[in-house]
């Protein structure tokens, strides 16, 4: 630690900027980490407030929620709790409008017992509805009247919920019969608690992960992000490797007679490991930083989650590509020979 | 008292056509208080001799012992021990660590060894040395001649019983030069250490106190001024 701290301290302009190159990867980690995140929760968030373990659709829906169109047959020889949904875009005399899904749960099921009452109250009877808390951030209010699209159904908000989204939309969350006219009494999904079932006829049986992953967009957006944050952490990686390694091999003429003098092999290479873990530790925290301020200022529609998970798990990766970094400098320093550097 | 033995040794580079050898049949023996000083021409093997005597080379054939004991045989790890507590190495060009200070090149020294000269005793080696106002200065803020006597209190700085200089004059000027040998010279004598200084510049003869000279990897004793 003693010659890294020197050293870059006296090559303070020199790995200030491969320091601001790694809060500036880092920074940009945070931010794409935490926005796939936040569009993963806008996706599942609803499903994840269920608390279901294991969703029976229809066999011919290919997972998909709005494709599944439940037997009378299937339902009867499944125990669970029955679930419709219906996709419209939702209105309020002040002419606020909002593309949401409509979710219709049995009262007292363990769906309904699950969700969180944020302000007002759950539905309890017909034309009532708990909406999405994302309704209130735009505008609307408990006693609020919803008019949906091309339709004479409507619902008065009763209560806000967190965490409501499905597929990217607000979740309005009533009774079979408040929506019975736009769906004819179409069940699309049940859903239970345990985590295996038997199969019933005609339906396909997906756990929770499973159905997660086969919302419209949700696999190609999340390995869109992963490849992303993968590159990222690919990049830290070599601009540590070539840093380390050119600084490296600037000094080797100075490790060679190090190690002639006595110094240990295994002192210098702890000290490039000590360089490549300030250098990471640094930018990544400089990179937290701003992260937690970019989330203060960003606008409130840009769904980012930089969340312990987030900040813990990119820290990691970016200290662990760092340390990886300085495998190929501490390889040419242990195989630095000072017989070669003093000539012969 | 310190001595340093070589015996019959042989050092043979490569093999088949590339084979070359470095030293031939080498006898040499140095004990403390003496400034040996140990010249040839460029490519004799002077500096081969040197790191095979500092463990840093072993021999292909022959035996090197250091106080009666074998360092032919030691492994990697204790050839760098030998060298931290036992062997001063003064060269040529980057002795010192680019990126600390004076003070700081003995700091490092103390990273890695402890009981080195107290703080009062480095202060009078450096004042020996003439060096004490650049405790704060960075190697690239002095001079060749500088440089070489923080080279030699660096080296000086473990109490080492043996010092081995490779060239330790050749940025210097006539004047520096004959400085750096009286003061190694001094060392030799005053503080009881074995010094070898090899090298391929006359000009030093007259402050050793034997002169062994290398041709062709064969070694000969050409003066002894005792």
């Amino acid at each position: 630690m003693f010659l890294a701290i020197k050293e870059i301290w006296y090559e303070k302009l020199r790995y200030s900027l491969v320091m601001a190159l790694i809060f500036l990867v880092s920074y940009l980690l945070i931010i794409l980490t935490g926005l796939s995140s936040g569009l993963a929760n806008l996706n599942k968030s609803a499903v994840n407030e269920w608390g279901a373990k294991t969703i029976v659709l229809d066999k011919d829906s290919e997972g998909r929620l709005a494709q599944s169109f439940l037997s009378n047959q299937t339902i009867k020889s499944t125990n669970g709790t029955a679930l419709s949904q219906y996709s419209s875009i939702v209105k309020s005399k002040k002419g606020l409008k909002e593309n949401s899904t409509i979710i219709a749960v049995p009262k007292n099921s363990f769906v309904y017992n699950n969700l969180i009452v944020l302000n007002g109250k759950n539905f309890t009877s017909n034309g009532t509805a708990l909406v999405s808390d994302i309704f209130k951030k735009n505008g609307f209010k408990i006693g609020d009247t919803l008019y949906l699209n091309n339709s004479t159904v409507k619902l008065r908000i009763v209560g806000f919920t967190p965490h409501a989204t499905l597929s990217a939309t607000p979740v309005v969350y009533t009774s079979f019969t408040t929506i019975r006219p736009l769906n004819r009494g179409t069940i699309n999904a049940i859903l239970t608690v345990k985590s295996k079932i038997r199969q019933p006829k005609n339906a396909m049986v997906l756990s929770v992960e499973q159905f997660i992953n086969k919302l419209p967009g949700y696999s190609a957006q999340k390995t869109t992000f992963n490849f992303m944050i993968g590159f990222l952490y690919i990049i830290i990686f070599i601009v540590i490797s070539i840093f380390l390694y050119i600084l490296t091999i600037q000094k080797l003429p100075n490790y060679g007679v190090l190690k002639a003098q006595g110094i240990p092999t295994k002192f210098l290479t702890l000290n490039t490991v000590s360089q490549s873990l300030i250098i990471s530790i640094i930018g990544v925290l400089a990179a937290i930083l701003l992260g937690f301020a970019t989330t203060i200022l960003i606008p409130s529609e840009v769904p980012i989650v930089i969340n312990a998970f987030n900040i813990v798990s990119t820290s990691i990766g970016v200290i662990l590509m760092s340390l990886f970094g300085s495998i190929i400098p501490i390889y040419q320093i242990a195989k630095v020979d000072p017989y070669k550097v003093i000539g012969g | 008292m310190s001595n340093l033995v070589f015996s019959s040794v042989n050092k043979i580079f490569g093999s088949g056509s590339s084979r070359y050898v470095a030293l031939k049949n080498i006898d040499f023996e140095a004990n403390s208080g003496e400034l040996i000083l140990v010249v040839g021409p460029s490519g004799s093997g002077k500096t081969t001799f040197l790191t095979i005597a500092g463990g840093l080379q072993t021999p292909t054939s022959g035996n090197v012992k250091l106080n009666n004991k074998t360092i032919t045989k030691l492994n990697k790890r204790e050839q760098t021990q030998l060298r931290l507590h036992k062997i001063g190495f003064v060269l040529q060009s980057y002795n010192l660590v680019p990126f600390l200070s004076v003070k700081e090149q003995f700091d490092l020294v103390d990273k890695v060894k402890k009981n080195n000269a107290s703080a009062q005793e480095l202060d009078q080696l450096l004042e020996d040395l003439d060096i004490v106002s650049l405790k704060e200065k960075y190697p690239n803020q002095l001079s060749g001649g500088q440089k070489q006597r923080v080279a030699i209190a660096r080296a000086l700085y473990t109490d080492p019983e043996y010092i081995l200089a490779d060239e330790p004059t050749a940025a210097l000027d006539t004047e520096r030069s004959s400085e750096v040998m009286r003061l190694l010279k001094e060392l030799a004598h005053k503080r009881n250490k074995v010094i070898i200084v090899v090298t391929h510049d006359m000009r030093l003869k007259n402050n050793a106190d034997k002169i062994y000279q290398i041709i062709d990897g064969k070694m000969s004793l050409i003066s002894e001024n005792l």
